[in-house]
């Protein structure tokens, strides 16, 4: 019974998005725009209904499986796996289409499906009165599919598909205001750097096949290959997830991702598809417990994109660029956690991450939705007295991205960062003190954005262009999905606390057991939850006393300054590396090789022609016996020869 | 076999064929040359027909038909042509009628 709930609920959440952008798609502009939002919402909605159809499903499954066959690691305490149908075979070699429904896999249909929903009936009036909404919503609910196929895959090549095609309508969606040459740059820049880590995923695979011939989540999946071999399939995996989550070294396409329209950035650049990278390694574990020195760099990446991120967020000045980078910064801590092993807290963060990271998002398109889409926040200054609500919301959501307890943050990041206390090494102990600098550099930048823009005296630039939607701050379709996702981001942190509760840790036991080696104490919890809350309120204070107070001054370093602002010069670094040489390539070529050759090598056929014909064109004379006595002439000829030849 | 060898027939058939041809080369009134065709084309039909005979193979007869109704064709686009000529009041010299020189 439950594992037909289970298989139903997972296709009816895959299936309902999908026929909504198709249903837009075809019917086109028989319907108004209106109505497409509300499909697209509605879909997301069933899709949300299916999620939690599943979720129940599992969850009666879960009991059982802890109830009567605790020491049992048969393959139902694992899920249901359903195949629709053989989809490929070669020889031994088989792939289904199937989907995947396990304790893992259902959480992430909830907070996927359920975030969408809340952003996508804020998009119904965020992006009311565009000439596309149409096709902005067929792209939203594609998108949906997609990173519900990723999630819910049945195989690595289904979670492959699911990957391809969230960076494809990732691409698409960056790149919706198709009119501003910027927005088109950044969809590429972001599709390019993402094919970068769908190609190594995909070398990955082709290893996977080679030795195993199988590409199925097994409990054992990759145990069996060599070191060198699961050193290499880890690799691969990992370089996509670096590329989708936004990781250095392939960070730099998300803040510039952020051309998109704001909805966008809150559900794929923040809540959902960049943070398909510590699913895939909590979904890939067993591979990468075997290759356990990739996934430890893993974790090292995370640390320290969190802190070069954190810092560069210190000196951008438009809100929604803080916003990316910080979310980068927040991968880190899941990164840090999933490769450390505590994939757990990896999860749950990304939970809570989803919750308060699109709820910053959308508060700050409220303010910018209101101020005639302004970004720069020196130009935003004081818009908090003119819309409270905003203001307090996104309060909410800056106190979650702190780790200010009880504020949601607070649960997930510092049991990720108490497991690399829990870690004991050297390598454990540099992890923790970059979460607790990242800790201190989260209160920093997330309260100097907070400091300029909410608070103060509304400055002439808004004051002139401030209007209200009807009396009220936003729409009311705008309004109710921020103030549900506040709610979400105060008290969504509750659901586990490492050193008291923790049902999530148990529930995705089975499909993601953290390690025990990332296990922390309870000693280490709340030592390491006093150090990281202690360093927050640091970073919110020294924001508080430089930007609010101006007690301090901003330090000049203008050294330091321009580093940040360069972004630690990674754009002009794979510049120098990769688009010059490539560029000074392809001109070359057409120097060397295409205009003396391929243009040339045309033209000289077509002057030989012209020439040939202006010598040949003497023979035409026009006189009919002329033509008749070489014609009789030419009988004449063979009629000799033929005599002759005889 | 009755009457002369095969060869005065093909004899006949060119020396047919070389008026014909001499005629078309030299005469320049178009009437004239369409005349000289028919005789070319006489000549031919007249040593596919002797040969047929002298072979036994009906196929050269049946050649001489197909021939004598391509001939009918001819005879009616060329006159045709002449007609037009004169119509446009052109002269009737093939020589005049050179636009198509390269």
């Amino acid at each position: 019974m439950s594992g037909t709930a289970m298989t139903a609920g997972a296709w009816l959440c895959l299936l309902a998005p999908l026929a909504a952008t198709v249903l837009i798609a075809l019917v086109g502009t028989r319907i108004p725009r209106v109505a497409a939002g509300w499909l697209s919402t509605l879909s997301t909605f069933v899709a949300f209904g299916g999620a939690v159809w599943a979720f129940l499903g599992v969850h009666s499954q879960h009991r059982i499986a802890h109830g009567c066959l605790l020491s049992t690691t048969s393959c139902t305490d694992r899920g249901e796996l359903t195949t629709a149908w053989t989809w490929l075979q070669a020889g031994s070699f088989h792939v289904g289409l199937q989907l995947l429904v396990d304790p893992l896999s259902s959480v992430m249909m909830l907070i996927v499906s359920g975030v969408s929903a809340l952003i996508i009936l804020y998009s119904i009036g965020y992006m009311d009165g565009d000439d596309e909404e149409r096709r902005y919503f067929a792209y939203m609910s594609f998108f949906v599919f997609s990173m519900l196929l990723l999630v819910e895959g049945g195989n690595l090549l289904m979670l492959l598909i699911g990957w391809g095609l969230v960076g494809l309508s990732s691409y698409l969606l960056i790149g919706f205001w198709h009119e501003r040459p910027s927005a088109v740059a950044a969809a590429k820049k972001a599709f390019v750097m993402n094919a970068f880590g769908d190609a190594t995923m995909a070398l990955a695979f082709f290893v996977l096949i080679a030795h195993t011939h199988s590409l199925a989540f097994a409990t054992d999946f990759g145990v069996h290959l060599s070191p060198a071999a699961q050193n290499l399939v880890a690799l691969g995996l990992l370089g996509g997830a670096v590329a989708k989550s936004a990781q250095i070294p392939l960070q730099t396409w998300l803040p510039d991702a952020m051309e998109g329209p704001t909805p966008v950035s809150a559900l794929i650049h923040a809540a959902t598809m960049v943070t398909a990278g510590v699913y895939l390694i909590a979904r890939a574990h067993p591979l990468f417990e075997q290759a356990r020195t990739v996934e430890l760099v893993a974790a090292g990446t995370g640390a320290l994109t969190l802190l070069v991120t954190g810092l560069i967020a210190l000196v951008q000045t438009d809100i929604k660029r803080v916003i990316a980078y910080s979310t980068m910064s927040q991968i880190g801590y899941m990164f840090l956690g999933a490769g450390m092993g505590a994939y757990a807290s990896g999860i749950f963060h990304l939970l809570t991450h989803a919750f308060f990271k699109a709820l910053l998002f959308m508060a700050a398109g409220l303010a910018i939705h209101a101020v005639a889409a302004e970004q720069d926040i020196r130009k935003l200054r004081g818009v908090g007295r003119l819309m409270p609500y905003t203001k307090w919301c996104f309060l909410a959501g800056a106190l979650a991205l702190v780790g200010i307890p009880p504020f949601s943050g607070f649960f997930s990041k510092d049991s990720i960062i108490a497991s690399a206390a829990a870690l004991g090494t050297w390598y454990g102990w540099v992890l923790w003190v970059c979460g607790v600098t990242g800790a201190f550099l989260t209160g920093l930048y997330t309260f100097r954005l907070w400091f300029l823009v909410f608070p103060g005296e509304p400055s002439p630039f808004v004051r002139e262009h401030f209007h209200r939607h009807h009396g009220r701050e936003g729409a009311l379709t705008m309004l109710v999905p921020v103030g549900v996702l506040a709610v979400l981001a105060t008290g969504g942190g509750w659901l586990q606390w490492s050193a008291g509760w923790h049902p999530l840790t148990d529930w995705l036991e089975p499909a993601a057991q953290t390690l025990a080696v990332a296990a922390p104490t309870n000693t280490q919890e709340y030592f390491t939850s006093a150090a990281t809350v202690l360093a927050g309120v640091a970073g919110i204070a020294v924001a508080w006393a430089v930007y609010a107070e101006r007690r301090l001054p901003i330090p000049a370093a203008p050294a330091w300054r321009r580093l940040l602002e360069q972004k630690f010069y990674f754009d002009a670094l794979y510049d120098r590396l990769f688009y010059a040489p490539a560029a000074a390539l392809a001109a070359s070529l057409r120097r060397e090789f295409e205009e003396p050759v391929v243009l040339q090598t045309g033209t000289d056929i077509g002057d030989t022609t012209l020439e040939t014909g202006g010598v040949v064109r003497r023979l035409q004379t026009g006189l009919l016996r002329t033509y008749v006595l070489l014609l009789a002439a030419g009988a004449a000829v063979v009629v000799l020869a033929f005599l002759i030849a005889r | 076999m009755l009457g002369p060898g095969v060869a005065w027939y093909v004899a006949v058939a060119a020396c047919l064929f070389g008026v014909g041809a001499l005629g078309v080369l030299v005469r320049r009134n178009p009437l004239i040359v369409l005349l000289s065709l028919e005789l070319m084309l006489n000549g031919g039909n007249l040593a596919l027909i002797a040969l047929s005979r002298h072979w036994h193979n009906g196929a050269g007869q049946i050649f001489a038909l197909a021939v004598m109704a391509v001939a009918a064709s001819e005879v009616c686009v060329g006159l045709g042509l002449v007609v037009a000529l004169n119509r446009r009041r052109l002269s009737l010299d093939v020589d005049t009628l050179s636009e198509l020189r390269g």
